[in-house]
């Protein structure tokens, strides 16, 4: 029998990924990629404050036609833009949510969704 | 109604829709609840398992003066057709009254206001005792930014006296953007000073549990239970029928 030895990593990763997507149920302006990214630091400003709002998060993919995008934030701030982004409740004095399809510490890992699996 | 098409779209289990009785206006009326099938003939299946989701209909009752919980006891019709009932205590001494001998499922606690009283342990503690859920709301923490720093602060001066246990977290939604997903409020939780587990128990299990404690509100009318009685030895050896054996209650 080969011996092996077993490693695990605590919170080992830099990064979390998440990909959400914004509702905005009215058929205004779609905000473009600059206006999202401006979106997203508003929220962790109106939660976290100043010192929330300069985490560094990036957007590295944005479509606009599905106002989806896979935020990279890192892994220290991963709980307050969360919570930032779940309690946005306004954009431009219009409704919005965000909703948070897939979260984990792998960009990999988001390439599949098993509950949009069609059986 | 559309608020319960995007519950189901995120991921929802059960879902309970509310009304908000207050007792300051002079006629009152426990109506009777909206029965779910009314609104979905058939209800949608849950992601992931084979069962479908649960409706089911709760009672708010907005107390500030101790004869409006004269209605509880009484045994009106309409009270028993609810599945969960909460009471929402505005002052110490009703708070007080509503964990220790009231009969309710949830105890819910003000998130729009500074509260007017501070927790203390002796009425927590009876109340985790006795099964009763503390409930926070979410959503005007969405609405509003002077609301958030009240539902944190509230919720942060009962962590510290509950220590985390016995808490729910639920949507006051009154539109379908207003409403988060499971996991979402979960994380809310922690931003609330629960741990990562209790956190997720607070939109999990503890619903789950007092969702099970209406249904024994409103079943159980008395307990039996059956306790096994050392066998006396027998002297003679003549079988001794059946009918004349100690039945044991």
């Amino acid at each position: 029998a080969a011996a092996f030895e077993r490693r695990v990593l605590r919170r080992a990763a830099e990064h979390h990924y998440l990909r959400v997507r914004l509702e905005l149920p009215d058929g205004g302006a779609r905000p473009n990629a600059a206006q999202f990214k401006q979106l997203v630091v508003t929220a962790l400003r109106e939660l976290h404050g100043e010192v929330g709002a300069a985490l560094p998060v990036d957007v590295l993919i944005y479509e606009e036609k599905t106002l989806s995008a896979i935020l990279r934030v890192i892994s220290s701030g991963f709980v307050k833009l969360w919570s930032a982004l779940t309690l946005l409740g306004f954009y431009q004095n219009r409704r919005c949510a965000f909703r948070v399809l897939q979260t984990s510490p792998f960009l990999l890992a988001l390439s599949g969704n098993s509950r949009e699996l069609v059986l | 109604q559309s608020i319960l098409t995007v519950c189901f779209s995120v991921g929802y289990s059960a879902v309970a829709l509310n009304h908000v009785i207050d007792f300051k206006e002079k006629k009152q009326e426990i109506i009777k609840p909206v029965s779910p099938s009314e609104l979905f003939p058939s209800l949608p299946i849950v992601q992931g398992t084979s069962k479908r989701i649960k409706v089911l209909t709760r009672l708010t009752l907005v107390v500030s003066d101790p004869s409006h919980c004269n209605l509880l006891r009484s045994t009106s019709a309409n009270i028993r057709l609810y599945d969960i009932i909460a009471v929402f205590p505005k002052t110490e001494k009703l708070f007080h009254i509503a964990c220790t001998t009231l009969d309710v499922d949830l105890v819910c606690i003000n998130v729009t206001e500074k509260l007017p009283f501070y927790f203390r342990r002796p009425p927590v503690n009876m109340a985790i005792d006795r099964g009763i859920y503390f409930e926070l709301l979410y959503t005007p923490a969405i609405k509003d930014s002077t609301m958030r720093r009240y539902t944190i602060s509230n919720a942060i001066s009962l962590m510290q006296i509950c220590k985390g246990k016995n808490i729910v977290i639920s949507s006051a939604a009154e539109r379908p953007l207003e409403l988060r997903g499971p996991y979402d409020v979960a994380n809310l939780g922690l931003l609330f000073g629960l741990s990562e587990g209790e956190a997720k128990a607070a939109v999990s299990t503890n619903c789950r549990a007092a969702m099970l404690h209406g249904e024994t509100r409103k079943s159980a009318c008395g307990v039996v239970y059956t306790v096994k009685k050392p066998r006396q030895v027998e002297e003679e050896e003549t079988a001794v029928p059946a009918c004349k054996k100690a039945k044991t209650q």
